[in-house]
């Protein structure tokens, strides 16, 4: 086929799935799906491989692969044109159970050429808990409908009954029908737009297109694999629950033209539902791939080949059946996103050729919010506030992330405006802004996070409900890359009786004592009682102490860093006027990262940036202290060590890392040949 | 004023536009470069054209006009150069990050292409007009239905506004949270700011974005504020230079919703004017219709640099819903035109790796331009490959100013283009314009799909100078039968200016839930159809030139979407109220059709209730049209303005074949030109594909048709 011919059909099967993605939107008006674009449209092949990703929540991409071929596998031939398919069942596909995939097949002239699927989190799934987080679950059993395969809609007709019949089964049916509604109006399009393909170009030409697409994916991406350095990158993440430490090991080998993930040493599967299914990890892992390796390529197929992964069965990354999982898509999920980035970032810096793609950990920890309650008519509101997607992006390469900057797994997300929810639930927020010092510190800052109150206004008895399962709490998972310190962690605080009405506090200092940490569990607000919710910051790059001095200034003029923050972790002074004073900050500079301002373009493991000094054994002096020594922010426990690796000749931190205590330090591997 | 010209003139980005009519009269045309930072100049320069085309002198055809409409860049160029003023924003305590905050990742990928939101690292939000140094909360608080929480602390916004003077601050945004639904605390504000000091700029939430979403509100304020002082000398220098030149009447300002304003209030809302260009070609396109008799329209302009996109259907324009100018959000009532770079400038490309073409986004402009132009430009364009294919004519582009040299733009083509892909210079060429008409085609079905229209109801309208090369094509693939090429193709902008109303909105948020009594709905609308009424006189007109259309913004409850439903009343001739229960009923029932219209069946959701939330006014003060009678329709045989033959790209043939070229100028109304062929103007060029035909109607417009 002619490259032309090849280019339009290519960019069309693009175009399918963003008209099929614009219709869920249209057709389900629910906030999580609009507001926050919890959501992922894909077009798959006739076989279920992946074909063409649409951005979204990428860790769907091939899972919903895995839950074209279950359906393939359960209903063989009985597949028939106009059929959709639910699949929910995170032991067969999905990644827990309230994001439900509808799985449709796309057939031309009576064969089958491809498979739509998509999936939104629907407003509830008849979990023990409202909204589908149920942090009280210790089964999947307790973890609202699950289904490995059910025809919803046969030859085109849907299926009242099973959809009155899950309808049901859930808290609130009118809008949970829409979400499904939406989601079988999204498959009819993708279906009618590759038929108008297909009309024009013809059946085998766009499998020749999908075909070559997948190869060429394949190939890009094992070229851009042999022109990075081999080695072994290693990533440990901590997910505390109900203050349990939970540890997810990631060792990731690059060989050649091939990556292997290897989850060997993290923690035994757990009774609350943070776990991952094998298929949510292997999501997981590839989720941060595409937008940054992968970013030029075709996000199909192709890109898993070189790719493949170890999660030893009964651990939190690959848990067995009746473990829960209701929360992996904001807990293991997760942290498996955060591993997985911070070894391709490693992986990347360690290359001339690729170091500016490099990224800290953006957003280590989602701290979403399910509101349930009934407002001033009556009517019972459930649904999430969607600051959890407003994220916070890591530093780059040269630069700094971005302040509440989104997250790598989704690339279009965001939240709603404070007067949207405030419209949407009998709430009022006292304040929403920035979280000064939760930017992990580094030669280029990650990006803040934030932080937000609310207070019951207009509710029903004047109470509002909600449901919370936080991560990172104690340990923070938005790690830091070459000596930048991981953004601080993210907290759930209910202040009972904290204020209202005029002089209401503007923040949590100024709330009265009453303090409650509520990470984890169902409860509720009444009257003047506040929850503050903060999210966490992202990742640094490099040596604080490397900052400009004039960029730290800066920040705090923004009221992004304390002054505290500015001296104790950058080593900056500032006269009051908030400008950097030199000699004071020379002086708190003493000792630290005296090599050479001309630095190596590449990190590598064990080696000096700045003066070269390079110690296979590892002969690096270690610096340990508590985390919560960097800041107030840090409201992390008496196990939660920020451990850094300084090099003994000039003094710079080369990998400031998390631990917990007793664990051994992290030391990666890089072979030039 | 019946007797005197109306002069209408738009500035573009590369040429101002001059349309001059007087009834009874046909319709001149000036044309000039724009002349930035100093447009007023440009402006000056196209009206002399004009005038110079009728043997006047540019006094003596001010001195006979009784009306002056225009339409201008400054504030997108403000923005575009950030050459606004040092602004500052006040806003509810608690809240004065949320400007910075986009949203989140929203201001980062919001409307970016999809290699940009691929590649999260590589993209950043677009750096704030106004930095976290001059932003200020001060205490004060609105919740959702209007009511004080707290009252306004006057010593904070006294200490904030002092902060703000001190940083040399020259206009200030004024948003407070709810401010919509009850403005005494922003307008005590602004009192204050201007005790304090008179000549700093104000803008203030709740009159300029008088809608829900706190970010977007605030982003629109500033953006107002910022634009304010540039907009406002500029419209002052333009008037002086008219005043100058003896013209002793009003200036009307084009708005993005496309309908006219007095200049002062003009000056008062800059982000009305953001894209009134384009808006204006919108209006233009509508009254083309309606003396065609069309009421669904797919109005397309491409240039050098971009490709635009409007739809009008069933006569009713399209108002965007996210907006943004240069990346910044807004909200203001502003007719949807989706754009994407793809114009005759923009450069093909062969991406290394996987050898696959591309078209755009980066663009020659028209300096150096395109190779063909022999003006420096070294990367080959769209309009190279047009020309490579026989589209252009090497001796006639505009006018024969600027021979073009297609031996230079195949040489070029070929070492960057075909050679790598591998294939013949004629054979890449086709194929590259066969993947510009499918983008661009693209582009039109998004536009119309995602509002639920189907393209092949609509007749194309395609102006601009490079949309004649690929309307054919491109509507042929997305079924389109009639492309219209209007007479005024190249000054579309200022000719949608001469057919527009003066124009007011007016906006009211309150919401209620259904079924409301038609006398409550009165209540709301009573008092915006005095305020409208009174404003209209003062602008003189009487009440029979006056006409007041409703709509009503409604939505399901705890549904995100909102869709603007018109108000049918049939009342008073004028203001068409009081509105009736029969129509409070329709009302609904329209709602919950045109919901299901844009969101698919099935997607209403009767359930949950509906609310009416915004209830809208458009006030428009009727405006003299030029005239429209047809000139009678000669002989089909277009013989008398052939040029000549050439070998030009045949579709159906799927390679070069001879075919005939015409000369716009020479063809007369009735003539009739086969496809395939070329029609060459100085400004622009029309392929008619073959199994097309092209036929000039009574207005001089070519209407391009299969047979």
């Amino acid at each position: 086929m002619d490259p032309v011919t090849f280019e339009i059909i290519r960019h069309r099967l693009f175009r399918v799935v963003e008209e099929a993605v614009i219709t869920l939107k249209n057709v389900s008006g629910s906030p999580t799906t609009n507001e926050g674009h919890d959501l992922m449209v894909s077009l798959y092949t006739a076989s279920g491989g992946l074909l063409m990703g649409g951005v979204g929540f990428l860790h769907h991409l091939s899972s919903a692969s895995e839950a074209c071929k279950a359906i393939i596998r359960r209903f063989g031939a009985s597949v028939s044109a106009g059929d959709v398919y639910l699949l929910n069942d995170p032991y067969t596909a999905a990644l827990h159970t309230s994001d439900v995939y509808l799985i449709a097949p796309i057939h031309y002239q009576g064969e089958r050429v491809a498979w739509s699927a998509c999936f939104v989190h629907v407003n509830d799934i008849g979990a023990m808990n409202p909204g589908g987080f149920s942090p009280e679950a210790r089964d999947i059993f307790h973890e609202g409908f699950s289904s490995p395969g059910l025809r919803i809609v046969q030859r085109g007709e849907l299926c009242e009954d099973v959809l009155d019949t899950l309808l049901n089964m859930v808290r609130s049916p009118e809008m949970v029908g829409l979400d499904l509604r939406s989601m079988i109006a999204c498959n009819h399009v993708a279906a009618e737009r590759m038929c108008a393909l297909l009309d024009r170009y013809g059946a085998p030409a766009l499998a020749e297109v999908g075909n070559t697409l997948i190869e060429q994916s394949e190939q890009l991406l094992r070229q851009r694999l042999s022109e990075l350095p081999n080695g072994r990158w290693h990533a440990r993440q901590y997910m505390d629950v109900e203050g349990k430490p939970v540890t997810i090991q990631l060792a990731m080998t690059k060989k050649g033209d091939a990556l292997v993930f290897d989850f060997t040493g993290s923690s035994p599967q757990l009774d609350r539902g943070v776990n991952c299914t094998r298929w949510a990890t292997w999501g997981g892992l590839l989720a941060p791939l595409y937008p940054t390796l992968c970013n030029d390529m075709t996000w199909n197929e192709g890109i898993l080949r070189p790719v493949s992964m170890i999660a030893p069965e009964g651990t939190v990354v690959n848990c067995v059946r009746p473990a829960p999982v209701s929360i992996a898509t904001t807990a293991a999920v997760q942290a498996v996103n955060n591993a997985s980035l911070l070894c391709i970032s490693k992986m990347l810096a360690a290359s001339p050729d690729y170091a500016s793609e490099a990224t800290a950990v953006w957003h280590g920890s989602h701290l979403c919010l399910y509101l349930f309650c009934r407002n001033a008519r009556g009517d019972t509101v459930i649904g999430s506030t969607t600051e959890t997607f407003a994220g916070s992006g890591g530093a780059r390469w040269q630069r700094d992330g971005m302040d509440v900057g989104g997250e790598i797994p989704n690339p279009i997300s965001r939240m709603a405006n404070v007067e949207t929810n405030e419209a949407m639930f009998p709430i009022r927020y006292l304040f929403r802004r920035r979280m000064r010092d939760s930017g992990g510190a580094g030669e280029f800052r990650g990006g803040t996070g934030g932080e937000y109150a609310i207070v019951p206004h207009g509710a029903l008895e004047d109470t509002v409900g909600f449901v919370v399962s936080g991560k990172g709490v104690e340990f923070p998972m938005g790690h830091g890359l070459g000596g930048g310190y991981p953004g601080a962690p993210g907290r759930y605080v209910i202040v009972r009786g904290g204020g209202d009405g005029p002089g209401a506090p503007l923040a949590l200092e100024e709330m009265a004592d009453a303090r409650q940490e509520v990470n984890w569990g169902v409860y509720s607000l009444r009257g003047k009682d506040v929850l503050y919710v903060r999210w966490n910051g992202a990742g640094g790059i490099g040596d604080p102490m490397r900052r400009a001095p004039e960029a730290v200034a800066a920040d705090v003029r923004e009221g992004v860093v304390s002054v505290e923050a500015a001296r104790k972790l950058y080593g900056v002074a500032l006269t009051p006027a908030l400008e950097v004073d030199a000699a004071a900050t020379q002086a708190l500079r003493r000792g630290r990262c005296n090599g050479s301002s001309q630095r190596s373009k590449t990190m590598l493991p064990r080696t000096c940036r700045s003066c070269g000094y390079s110690e296979p054994a590892g002969n690096f002096r270690i610096v340990e202290r508590l985390m919560r020594e960097l800041g107030s922010v840090y409201t992390t426990g008496a196990h939660t060590l920020l451990r850094e690796v300084r090099c003994p000749a000039c003094g710079e931190a080369i990998d400031a890392q998390v631990a917990a205590r007793g664990d051994p330090p992290i030391i990666d591997e890089v072979s030039q040949t | 004023m019946d007797t005197g010209f109306v002069v209408a003139v738009d500035v573009g980005g590369t040429c101002t536009d001059c349309v001059v009519f007087r009834p009874g009269e046909p319709l001149r045309i000036g044309k000039s470069l724009s002349t930035p930072p100093d447009f007023a100049h440009g402006v000056m320069d196209a009206v002399r054209s004009a005038a110079l085309s009728m043997g006047l002198e540019l006094e003596a055809l001010l001195g006979e006009t009784a009306l002056f409409l225009h339409g201008s860049t400054v504030v997108d160029n403000a923005l575009l150069t950030k050459e606004g003023a040092p602004t500052g924003l006040v806003t509810t305590a608690g809240f004065e990050d949320t400007l910075l905050m986009t949203r989140g990742a929203y201001g980062r990928w919001s409307g970016q292409p999809e290699e940009v939101i691929k590649h999260p690292v590589a993209t950043d939000r677009p750096s704030p007009l106004v930095p976290r140094t001059r932003i200020f909360g001060v205490r004060e608080r609105v919740d959702k239905n209007g009511e004080v929480l707290e009252t306004l602390d006057e010593p904070s916004v006294e200490a904030a506004v002092g902060a703000l003077l001190r940083q040399g601050v020259r206009a200030v945004a004024v948003c407070l949270l709810w401010s919509f639904r009850n403005p005494a605390h922003e307008r005590r504000v602004r009192e204050i700011i201007r005790r304090m000091d008179a000549t700093v700029e104000v803008s203030i939430s709740s009159e300029v974005a008088p809608v829900p979403g706190e970010y977007e509100r605030s982003s629109t304020t500033v953006i107002n504020a910022y634009a304010a002082g540039v907009t406002r000398a500029y419209l002052e220098e333009l008037s002086k230079l008219l005043s100058r030149a003896r013209y002793g009447g009003e200036l009307l300002v084009m708005q993005g919703y496309g309908g006219l304003v007095p200049v002062a209030e003009a000056a008062k809302r800059p982000v009305g004017m953001i894209e009134c260009g384009p808006a204006a070609g919108m209006i233009g396109a509508r009254f083309l219709g309606d003396v065609l008799g069309d009421a669904d329209i797919i109005a397309a302009d491409m240039g050098g640099t971009t490709f635009k996109v409007g739809v009008i259907s069933g006569g009713e324009l399209d108002y965007a819903r996210e907006p943004l100018v240069d990346r910044y959000h807004y909200i203001a009532a502003k007719l949807e035109l989706v754009s994407i770079g793809a114009g005759g400038g923009s450069i093909v490309t062969i991406e290394p790796h996987t050898r696959r073409p591309k078209v755009g986004p980066r663009s020659a402009g028209s300096r150096p331009g395109p190779v063909c132009y022999g003006r420096g430009g070294a990367e080959p364009t769209l309009t190279d490959v047009a020309a490579i294919i026989g589209y252009m004519d090497p001796r006639t582009f505009l006018g024969g100013a600027l021979p073009l040299d297609i031996e230079a733009a195949r040489r070029v083509f070929e070492h960057k283009v075909a050679r790598p892909l591998g294939m013949e210079v004629e054979e890449a060429a086709i194929g590259i314009y066969r993947i510009a008409c499918a983008q661009l085609s693209d582009l039109v079905r998004s536009v119309t799909v995602e509002r639920g229209l189907d393209p092949r109801e609509f007749v194309l309208h395609a102006f601009g100078g490079s949309c004649g090369l690929f309307a054919g094509a491109f509507a042929r693939e997305l079924g389109i039968e009639r492309v219209l090429i209007p007479f005024t193709a190249s000054v579309n902008c200022a000719f949608g200016m001469v057919t527009a109303d003066v124009v007011h909105n007016y906006a009211v948020v309150q919401p209620v839930a259904a079924p409301v009594a038609a006398e409550s709905i009165n209540g709301i609308l009573q008092p915006m159809a005095e305020q409208a009424l009174r404003q209209l006189a003062a602008e003189g007109f009487a009440p029979e030139a006056v006409r007041l259309k409703w709509a009503v913004d409604l939505r399901y409850r705890r549904q995100v979407h909102q869709v603007t439903t018109p108000l049918r009343l049939s009342g008073s001739a004028v203001s068409g109220l009081p509105v009736t229960e029969e129509a409070a009923q329709r009302l609904l029932n329209d709602f919950e059709q045109l919901y299901e219209m844009r969101y698919g069946r099935g997607s209403a959701f009767r359930a949950a209730g509906i609310e009416l939330v915004t209830f809208r006014l458009t006030a428009s003060g009727l405006m003299r049209r030029p005239d429209s009678r047809p000139e009678p329709s000669g002989s089909e045989d277009a013989t008398a303005a052939q040029m000549g033959e050439r070998a030009i790209f045949v579709e159906s043939a799927s390679g070069l074949r001879p075919a005939r070229t015409y000369d716009f100028a020479r063809l007369r109304p009735g003539n009739r030109v086969p496809g395939p062929a070329v029609v060459h103007s100085a400004i622009t060029t029309l392929v008619v594909p073959a199994g097309q035909r092209a036929h000039m109607d009574g207005y001089r417009n070519l209407v391009l048709t299969a047979g």
